[in-house]
């Protein structure tokens, strides 16, 4: 019994130290703004969850539409302006100069050695899985409000997924930037997708 | 389109989330103010939001409800159309006004229009207070009354903003759908009775 506490005593030592070093080393935390990646998904969701509960949640279409056209508004915004700067260091918006035309500027935060703000993979992959999981749906349900003939709830849909099709757009225009033009990036990785598919099936 | 950052910008990259949200409540704040006097002003248009005419179309289309909310025949097709008038027909006189050559973007566009409904949303508060008075002539022509005034004045202050963007020869052109679409939205407020 001693034996065995004193060898788990130096398997908990050693493995310590090794976790020690790991993180001496990529200084990476887990998640640095739980707030924000919280109300990223939060406003998201919850519009989903309440349009698609609203005959159980309350019998008032109005008060469901109201809701939802709020939770989407606060979405975009949070999303827009808080959560891609903090989570990934990506911003993009518009800007109309003297002359009155209308620029769109898409920024993204260059990693710089002394500020030692690295963005962290899990909130990254948290911040991508809702910007594109989320209007995905928004043109399902679309889709499923078009042909099962629920015209009154459209507004409602099309708004979803006009505000949060923007941001998934101008996300990934940041994410692109001005190195590649998108549409040639996109056949590019179709192209190689479709080469990998052909070398399987041979 | 190309991707460019601006120096003096980079401080909003990082301020805090509290500053974000001050910064922009006081910006629809500003152009409310903007709306209730209406001034030519240019820097006005630049800083273009969609808050305001969100805020004001829910609220707006929350105050056309026949009946009470909670019914369970509620006034949801009305909620429905009332958002689609304003949105559609915002839409329409933007387009319609860029076919004609004018040098304002859309959103700019959306954005006074939206803005102006403000006098009409009063109108329809106050049309909707005068309603719980007796019916009568004289109710009517108070409702009347106040939504001409109403109408007139979402009409100055958005011809304010927009004529100057059209050239000399098309600004009747331009401004007549505005009219137009104004006076819809009057023609609802007035003809509101409720149940």
């Amino acid at each position: 019994m001693l034996q065995q506490d004193s060898n788990d005593d130096t398997e908990d030592v050693s493995l310590f130290d090794a976790e020690e070093e790991t993180t001496n080393r990529q200084k990476k935390p887990k998640i640095r703004h739980p707030v924000a990646s919280f109300f990223h998904l939060f406003f998201r969701v919850s519009a989903l969850v309440v349009y698609l509960l609203c005959e159980l949640l309350s019998s008032s279409f109005i008060a469901c539409m109201v809701t939802i056209i709020l939770l989407l508004s606060c979405d975009f915004w949070a999303v827009k302006n808080v959560t891609g700067r903090l989570m990934v260091g990506l911003r993009w918006w518009n800007h109309i100069d003297e002359d009155g035309k209308s620029h769109w500027v898409f920024e993204s935060r260059k990693a710089s050695s002394q500020e030692n703000k690295n963005i962290s993979e899990a909130e990254a992959r948290i911040f991508w899985l809702g910007l594109i999981a989320c209007p995905v749906l928004w043109v399902i349900f679309a889709f499923s409000a078009l042909f099962s003939f629920r015209v009154k709830w459209l507004a409602v849909v099309i708004m979803g997924v006009v505000l949060q099709g923007a941001n998934l757009y101008g996300y990934i225009r940041c994410k692109v930037g001005s190195r590649k033009n998108l549409t040639s990036m996109a056949t590019s990785y179709l192209g190689k997708q479709f080469l990998k598919q052909v070398k399987h099936w041979r | 389109m190309r991707s460019r950052i601006r120096e003096f910008d980079n401080s909003t990259l990082n301020e805090s989330v509290r500053n974000t949200i001050m910064r922009d409540l006081k910006a629809v704040g500003k152009k409310f103010m903007h709306v209730l006097y209406p001034r030519r002003s240019n820097t006005l248009l630049r800083d273009w939001d969609l808050w305001g005419p969100l805020i004001l179309c829910v609220t707006l289309a929350l105050m056309l409800q026949k009946g009470s909310v909670d019914n369970e025949k509620d006034g949801g097709p009305q909620f429905a159309e009332v958002f689609v008038i304003v949105w559609f027909g915002a839409v329409t006189i933007t387009l319609n006004s860029k076919l004609l050559g004018g040098n304002i973007s859309f959103f700019q566009s959306l954005c006074v229009l939206g803005y102006c409904i403000l006098p009409l949303t009063v109108a329809m508060l106050i049309c909707r207070l005068v309603l719980l008075a007796e019916a009568g002539p004289v109710n009517f022509m108070v409702r009347l009354f106040v939504v001409i005034v109403m109408f007139a004045w979402s009409v100055v202050a958005s011809t304010a903003f927009l004529a100057d963007s059209q050239p000399p020869n098309r600004k009747v052109l331009a401004v007549y759908p505005v009219f137009l679409f104004y006076f819809i939205i009057s023609w609802m407020i007035l003809t509101f009775t409720p149940e």
